[in-house]
């Protein structure tokens, strides 16, 4: 199953989506990238409905780009967070809505700080210091609540999220095999080997 | 699975002597899971109104934002505050709006008004997901714990409660109402509106 | 005229054996007595059958039971209750101790498990070493000694306050002081009434008359405030020593 987690840390904020992509009991691809850099500090992992998760995350991608190529400024983290919250809350109360879930951690290059955004997809909104979506947030959590540390190093931040990882593959029946893992800070956006 | 205890959560307004309280739980949930205990449900209106939005997390978001714009659109119109009486009138006909497709909050607003003679008097009201107004004269309630306040509150209030007595019922109503229900919980918030000032505090309670 | 056979349909017949009577019940246990407390409203929906209806039943000179939910089944359930301890006092020549009453209890619940009967027990009354004491019950028989317990319509409006107001939770003691275990039964009297008065304001269910049975310990000095209490009744029936008091109130009606 679809498992999601995103830690922050001291300045930095991680981000990590399993890299399977499933229909009904078949895994149809395994090197699947969940995570989308929306601008060159804002990470969005999504999951949910196939069909809906790529198509929403392209529209959020492209109209954030647009935003930024108009005002030469790209969103600061809590404005795109509103902004892809309201598209969401919209949505949902159209003929068809969207069924993405949502993880949208981002550096805020004017304060300096770190922000972990966890949005589903009735367009529930809450600003956390660590977030999971699916399967794997019954596991995660308990482990986050237990180790997180706001003002940890990367290195350390790291050393949490693979304990999520490997508790997960340890006890869900139905984990994903690989992750894909992102980290945003001062520096902008790049991708990790676990 | 019912759409308002999705999230949890709970909010209770009290009237004391020249002063009002509003006060809820920090918990925001998905069903049995808990995903924050640092979710605000309750915003200011105006420097002496707050509004408590409990139901659908969702509708919490949107609620703040329409109520927002609508209070701004008062104020430029009208060139002056809106009153609390008025402000309930307004979160009435917004819900009454989406009679056949509601948002599923059922608010609970806290306030202060300014008699023309310059004296103060204590409003707070309640209504439905729909918009159905409940101007009560001690206190009101909603949420995954609305039964369990009623009961606290019903046995702790007292009428023309001085700002500090007030905050201690409504802190302890809150905290004992949450305890025993699954869905609320996770931290309090209170805040104490008087005349010249609004106060506000957390409350350090059962964290499970 | 359509066709008789065309028209024709199976129907499905079924029956309800339950039904819920609203009503709620309570009890707190204090350091040598043990109140035991229920409203008398017996209603089904919004129907008010009957103002007086009891829930709260005298035992024994030292057990009160109290039951609430279908109140068909409560009232069996009461009279077989008292017919094994009348078989009991036969046999032993005395009464039941109360935790005997109470595995008592748990094993006739228990006896009916794939067909219960609905209702909610406590049993309040003096353990034999001359405590307070209050058992609850589940309709299959789980059962626990308490301090103090609610149950029935407006449970989740009573136990809240009760927790604040007898287990003091959520509250500090002053510095250099501490809670106490067990309140007075003034105080206990006073949280009752107050408790139902609550109830009965916010609960359609909960209402018209409020029935406080007091199960007093030998010797204890408890007994005599209750004299000059306004509607108090002496139920004592044997010279043991435990006496057991029924206090009458009026609550609203509406």
């Amino acid at each position: 199953m679809e498992t999601s987690f995103a830690l922050t840390g001291k300045g930095y904020v991680i981000v990590a989506a399993d890299t399977t992509s499933a229909r009904s009991i078949v895994k149809m691809k395994v090197d699947e990238d969940k995570i989308k850099t929306l601008s060159p500090h804002l990470l969005m992992a999504y999951s949910g409905e196939p069909g809906d998760t790529v198509q929403f995350a392209e529209y959020v991608e492209r109209n954030i780009r647009l935003y930024q190529i108009r005002n030469i400024y790209p969103l600061r983290p809590s404005a795109a967070a509103s902004w892809i919250r309201r598209s969401l809350a919209e949505s949902l109360r159209s003929r068809k809505p969207y069924s993405v879930n949502l993880l949208l951690g981002g550096y805020d290059t004017a304060t300096f700080d770190p922000h972990l955004y966890w949005i589903d997809y009735l367009g529930t909104i809450s600003e956390v210091p660590f977030a999971a979506h699916g399967y794997g947030a019954y596991f995660a959590l308990s482990l986050l609540d237990r180790y997180h540390d706001p003002s940890a190093s990367l290195e350390e931040g790291l050393a949490t999220l693979k304990r999520c990882i490997d508790e997960v593959s340890k006890r869900l029946v139905v984990s994903p095999g690989k992750y894909k893992v992102k980290i945003v800070d001062k520096d902008g956006v790049r991708e990790v080997e676990l | 699975m019912s759409i308002m205890e999705l999230n949890g959560g709970s909010v209770i307004a009290m009237v004391g002597k020249d002063c009002v309280a509003i006060a809820a739980d920090m918990r925001l949930g998905n069903q049995a899971l808990g995903i924050s205990s640092k979710f605000e449900r309750i915003f200011p209106v105006t420097d002496r109104i707050y509004l408590g939005l409990p139901g659908l997390a969702t509708d919490v978001a949107t609620l703040r934002e329409r109520f927002r714009f609508r209070v701004n659109m008062y104020t430029i119109k009208e060139e002056r505050e809106i009153q609390p009486e008025t402000f309930a009138h307004l979160v009435s006909s917004t819900l009454y709006e989406h009679r056949f497709g509601p948002y599923f909050i059922e608010p609970v607003m806290a306030g202060i008004s300014k008699t023309p003679s310059g004296a103060v008097k204590p409003f707070i009201a309640a209504t439905d997901l729909i918009g159905c107004l409940n101007f009560a004269k001690d206190f009101v309630v909603a949420g995954t714990a609305s039964t369990k306040l009623y009961g606290v509150a019903e046995g702790l209030w007292e009428p023309d409660l001085e700002p500090e007595d007030l905050f201690e019922t409504i802190s302890q109503t809150l905290l004992n109402a949450t305890d025993r229900d699954a869905f609320s919980g996770w931290g309090c918030i209170v805040h104490i509106i008087t005349k010249d000032k609004v106060v506000t505090r957390t409350l350090k309670g059962r964290m499970d | 005229m359509p066709d008789m056979v065309s028209i024709a349909q199976p129907i499905q017949q079924s029956f309800n054996p339950y039904t819920e009577n609203g009503g709620t019940i309570l009890a707190i246990a204090g350091a040598d007595f043990s109140v035991i407390a229920g409203d008398t409203r017996q209603s089904e929906g919004y129907n008010i059958q009957t103002r007086y209806a009891p829930k709260v039943f005298r035992l024994t000179d030292k057990a009160v039971l109290a039951v609430n939910g279908f109140a068909a089944d409560g009232n069996m359930f009461v009279k077989k209750v008292r017919q094994r301890l009348e078989w009991y006092r036969h046999a032993h020549a005395k009464d039941m101790p109360i935790r005997a009453i109470a595995r008592l209890i748990q094993t006739m619940l228990y006896a009916r498990r794939f067909f219960p009967y609905y209702v909610y027990n406590i049993l309040g009354g003096i353990e034999e070493d001359g405590t307070g004491a209050v058992y609850s019950f589940d309709p299959v028989g789980s059962y626990e000694r308490e301090a103090c317990r609610a149950a029935g319509a407006a449970q989740s409006l009573v136990q809240p306050f009760l927790d604040n107001q007898i287990y003091f939770k959520n509250q500090t003691p002053a510095p250099g002081t501490s809670f106490p275990a067990h309140l007075p039964l003034q105080t206990v009297l006073s949280l009752v009434i107050d408790s139902f008065t609550s109830a009965t304001e916010r609960h359609i269910e909960v209402g018209d008359g409020l029935e406080i049975y007091v199960v007093v310990a030998k010797g204890s000095t408890s007994a005599q405030g209750l004299q000059n209490l306004r509607g108090v009744q002496e139920l004592t029936a044997t010279d043991d020593g435990e006496r057991v008091f029924v206090v009458r109130r009026e609550l609203k009606k509406d």
